[in-house]
C-alpha cells in the first residue's frame, strides 16, 4: 500500500493538524485493536497505563504498547490562576469519565517543563520542587527536574526546548486521541498555545505479520523500509518493551527509591520525571552496514549468542551488566552494547526496599519507556517550522519518551549509552563511533525534561500555592 | 542563499531518479528488444568480457543491460577498473559519480573453483589502537530467489568495495559469482533490487576461447 502525496502532507494550522491523522491513519487500516478490559481504575500516578497486554516472543514476556501515541506541547499564554487550573482539571476528568484508563480507552499524561515553573509559579516552585539527593552536593542542591543537556553523541545543533507543558495521549483508538487532544485545547483556548504536535505508533506485529514499523515505513517510502524485519516492534528491528527491561509500575515515582527529597508537603508524591526527545533513524545505514551479529553486539552486548533473525533478546535481571562488564567488553572487542552500557545505571545495583513496600531486587530495570515510532519530520506540526527545521516528506524516527525518578537519573543513563559510566570512567569510543553501532545511526534533533505531577496536581501545578 | 541550492540539488536528484526509473522500467535493454529474444552481450562490450574470460580461464557473465548512466564496456566512460588476483578471482567495477554525493556503482565478481564465502579483514581504530577482525565478505543472507535461470542469494551487508551494496550471489560449477549495486542517492534500495533483477535476467555466459 502506497500513500498519496495528499496523505503525507502536513496540516497547516494547529487545529487542523490536531484533527489530522495523515500517514498514521494506516495504523487502523493495518491492525485491529485488541479488546482489552483489564481494569478501569485510575492510579494516583499519571504515567501509569492500566491493562497493558503481555505477549510472548522467543520465550520472553513483552509488554504490548498502545498502537497510537501523540504528544502535544504548548506554552502557557498568560499567568494562570485558579480558574484556569479548574478548567483544565475539568476537561481531564471529563475525558476520564468518557474513557477507561486502558489501551482501548485513553490515557492522558500532563507533564510540565521548567519554563512553566520559572515563569508562572516561581516562588512555590522554589519551595516544592523535589530535590535529587543523589545529584546534590553539600551546599549545592539539584532539583529532580533539570534543564535538558546535550550528550556527547548529540549533534551540536540539538534544540533544547522550552515548552511549558506536554500532553502525552496514548490509546489503541486513534479517535480517542483526537477527541482528547481537541477537548483539551478547545477548553484551554487562549490559555495554552500549541507549539508542536508529534504523532506515532508502536508494535502491531506481536501476533504475526509484518508489523506496523515495516508496513508504515514501506507505505511512506522511507529509505531502507524494505530491510526492516517482519514483526519488528521498532524500526531498528529489536523489541524494546520486554518486561524485564522496563521498570515495574511505581519504581519511577519520586518517592519510591529514595533518590528524591519531596520537600515539606510532599506535593509531588506519586509524580515522576519525563524526558522527551526526537531522534532520526538512518535505516539504510543500520541494515546495510551492520550485519545481524553486529547489530546484536552493539544493541545488546558484544559477542552475545543470538539465533539469527531473533527480535526479542532476553535481558533478565540476573544478567544485567555492570560498569566493569562494559569496560571489559570494550577492551576485548572495541565495542559496547547499547543496553549493557546503560544497565550499569538503569538497573538496580543492589536490592532496594521501596517506599511503596515492594522489595526491588538487584538487576531490576528502573526507567519506564513510552517511546514510539514516528514518520514525523521532525514533528507532525510546529508553530515555529523554521526553528524546528520542519521538512516535507516522512522520515523514520523515534519520539523518545521515558520516565525516570529524576533528570539526573535520565542523564546518567544517557551518558552511559555514550560510554560515560556512572563512576566517571569513559570508554575510549568516539561519540558516534561504529563500536557504538546504534549511536552511529541515530541523530537527535530536540530534547526537553518535564515533571509529571501526580494526578491530583496535574493541572497547572502549584498555582493554588502561588495564588 | 541556501534555498536555490536545495532546489537545484532536489531537481538534479529528481532528474537522475526519473532517469534511472525510466531506464530500469521503461527503456528496452540494448540487447533485449523483445521479451522473446534471448539476451545478448552488446557487441561493443563483448571484447572486454571475452578478454576477462580468457585471462581467468573460466566463464564470465556479460550484462546485457546496466542501470543508466552505466554501460558494461570495460573501456567505456564508466569503467572503474578490472582486477584479477593470483587465485583467478576477479572484480569488474563500473561507476558514475556526480558530486557531491551521488553514485551509480555496480560490481561484478567471481571466485573460480571456490564455493565458500570469502573472508574480509575489517580494520577499525579504537582508542588509537588498530583492530583487525576477520569477517565474511558477504553477510545477512536473505531467502534465495529464482531469477531467470539463476538461483541467487541476496546479501545485504557486504564489505570492501561492495560495502553499502546489495549483492546477489550464485554458485555454478563449483564457483561463486556475484553482482552488486550501491544503495546511494539517487538509487533507493527498492530500485537497486529491481536493477539487480534486471541485470540477472540479462546475463550472457562468455566461455574462454583460449
Amino acid at each position: 500500500m502506497r500513500l498519496t502525496r495528499r496523505e503525507l502532507l502536513l496540516g497547516g494550522t494547529a487545529a487542523a493538524a490536531l484533527g489530522a491523522v495523515g500517514v498514521y491513519e494506516l495504523v487502523d487500516r493495518l491492525t485491529e485493536a485488541p479488546t482489552r478490559h483489564f481494569g478501569e481504575g485510575r492510579a494516583p500516578e499519571q504515567h501509569l497505563l492500566d491493562g497493558l497486554r503481555i505477549a510472548d516472543d522467543n520465550g520472553v514476556e513483552i509488554v504490548v504498547p498502545t498502537l497510537h501515541h501523540q504528544m502535544v506541547t504548548a506554552t502557557v499564554g498568560s499567568r494562570p490562576g485558579l480558574e484556569e487550573q479548574a478548567s483544565l482539571e475539568r476537561v481531564l476528568r471529563h475525558l476520564e469519565d468518557e474513557h477507561p484508563g486502558t489501551p482501548d480507552g485513553l490515557a492522558v499524561t500532563a507533564a510540565w517543563g521548567l519554563p512553566y515553573f520559572r515563569r508562572h509559579v516561581a516562588g512555590a516552585a522554589e519551595r516544592h520542587l523535589p530535590v535529587d539527593r543523589r545529584a546534590s552536593t553539600s551546599g549545592r542542591p539539584r532539583r529532580a527536574l533539570l534543564d535538558a543537556i546535550r550528550f556527547p553523541s548529540d549533534p551540536d545543533d540539538v534544540l533544547l526546548e522550552d515548552n511549558d507543558v506536554a500532553f502525552l495521549l496514548r490509546s489503541d483508538n486513534l479517535e480517542h486521541i483526537q477527541e482528547g487532544a481537541k477537548a483539551i485545547f478547545d477548553a484551554m483556548d487562549g490559555v495554552l498555545e500549541m507549539t508542536s504536535i508529534r504523532k506515532g505508533f508502536a508494535g502491531g506485529g506481536f501476533d504475526g505479520g509484518p508489523g506496523l514499523p515495516k508496513q508504515l515505513a514501506t507505505a511512506a517510502g522511507v529509505p531502507g523500509a524494505d530491510l526492516i524485519p517482519d514483526g519488528a516492534e521498532l524500526f531498528l528491528g529489536f523489541t524494546s518493551t520486554q518486561k524485564h527491561a522496563l521498570g515495574p509500575p511505581r519504581i519511577v515515582n519520586f518517592e519510591t527509591l529514595g533518590l528524591v527529597d519531596l520537600g515539606p508537603d510532599s506535593y509531588f508524591h506519586g509524580g515522576t520525571h519525563m524526558h522527551l526527545s526526537h531522534v532520526f533513524e538512518d535505516l539504510e545505514a543500520w541494515y546495510l552496514n551492520f550485519d545481524f551479529a553486529e547489530r546484536v553486539d552493539t544493541t545488546f552486548r558484544p559477542r552475545l549468542e543470538v539465533e539469527p533473525g531473533t527480535k526479542t533478546v532476553p535481558q533478565p535481571p540476573d544478567q544485567a551488566a555492570s560498569s566493569g562488564d562494559v569496560q571489559s567488553d570494550f577492551r576485548r572487542f572495541g565495542a559496547i552494547g547499547h543496553s549493557s552500557s546503560m544497565q550499569s545505571t538503569s538497573r538496580l545495583q543492589a536490592d532496594v526496599m521501596g517506599a511503596d513496600g515492594t522489595l526491588y531486587r538487584k538487576g531490576t530495570a528502573v526507567p519506564q519507556r513510552a517511546d514510539f515510532n514516528t514518520l514525523d519530520n521532525p514533528f507532525f506540526w510546529s508553530s515555529r517550522p523554521r526553528h524546528d527545521l520542519m521538512a516535507e516528506g516522512p522520515a523514520a524516527g523515534l519520539h523518545f519518551v521515558v520516565f525516570n525518578p529524576s533528570s539526573d537519573d535520565f542523564h546518567r543513563n544517557r551518558l552511559a549509552m555514550d560510554g560515560v559510566l556512572p563512576d566517571g570512567t569513559k570508554v575510549g569510543l568516539k561519540p558516534r563511533a561504529r563500536g557504538q553501532g546504534l549511536n552511529s545511526v541515530l541523530q537527535t534533533t530536540h530534547r526537553q525534561n518535564f515533571l509529571v505531577p501526580p494526578r491530583s496536581h496535574r493541572s497547572f501545578p502549584l498555582v493554588e500555592m502561588a495564588a | 542563499m541556501l534555498g536555490w541550492k536545495v532546489i537545484a540539488v532536489a531537481a538534479l536528484a529528481l532528474a537522475v531518479s526519473a532517469g534511472l526509473t525510466a531506464c530500469a522500467d521503461d527503456e528496452p535493454a540494448p540487447a533485449a528488444k523483445t521479451a522473446a529474444a534471448p539476451p545478448a552481450c552488446p557487441a561493443s562490450w563483448k571484447p572486454g568480457w571475452q578478454q576477462l574470460a580468457n585471462r581467468v580461464k573460466a566463464p564470465v557473465y556479460c550484462p546485457a543491460w546496466m542501470p543508466s548512466p552505466l554501460d558494461g564496456d570495460m573501456k567505456g566512460p564508466t569503467k572503474n577498473g578490472v582486477s584479477v588476483e593470483p587465485d583467478r578471482s576477479w572484480l569488474a567495477s563500473f561507476l558514475w559519480h556526480e558530486p557531491p554525493a551521488q553514485d551509480v556503482h555496480v560490481n561484478f565478481r567471481a571466485y573460480p573453483g571456490r564455493t565458500v564465502i570469502p573472508r574480509c579483514e575489517d580494520t577499525q581504530v579504537v582508542s588509537g589502537k588498530v583492530r583487525h577482525r576477520d569477517i565474511p565478505c558477504f553477510s545477512d543472507a536473505q531467502p534465495p530467489r529464482r531469477i531467470g535461470r539463476f538461483t541467487v542469494t541476496p546479501y545485504t551487508v557486504n564489505q570492501g568495495v561492495d560495502q553499502w551494496h546489495v549483492l546477489y550471489l550464485w554458485r555454478e560449477r563449483r564457483s561463486i559469482y556475484t553482482v552488486s549495486q550501491h544503495v546511494a542517492k539517487p538509487t533507493t534500495y527498492r530500485q537497486v533490487v529491481a536493477n539487480l533483477d534486471r541485470m540477472m535476467r540479462g546475463l550472457v555466459r562468455i566461455e574462454p576461447t583460449v
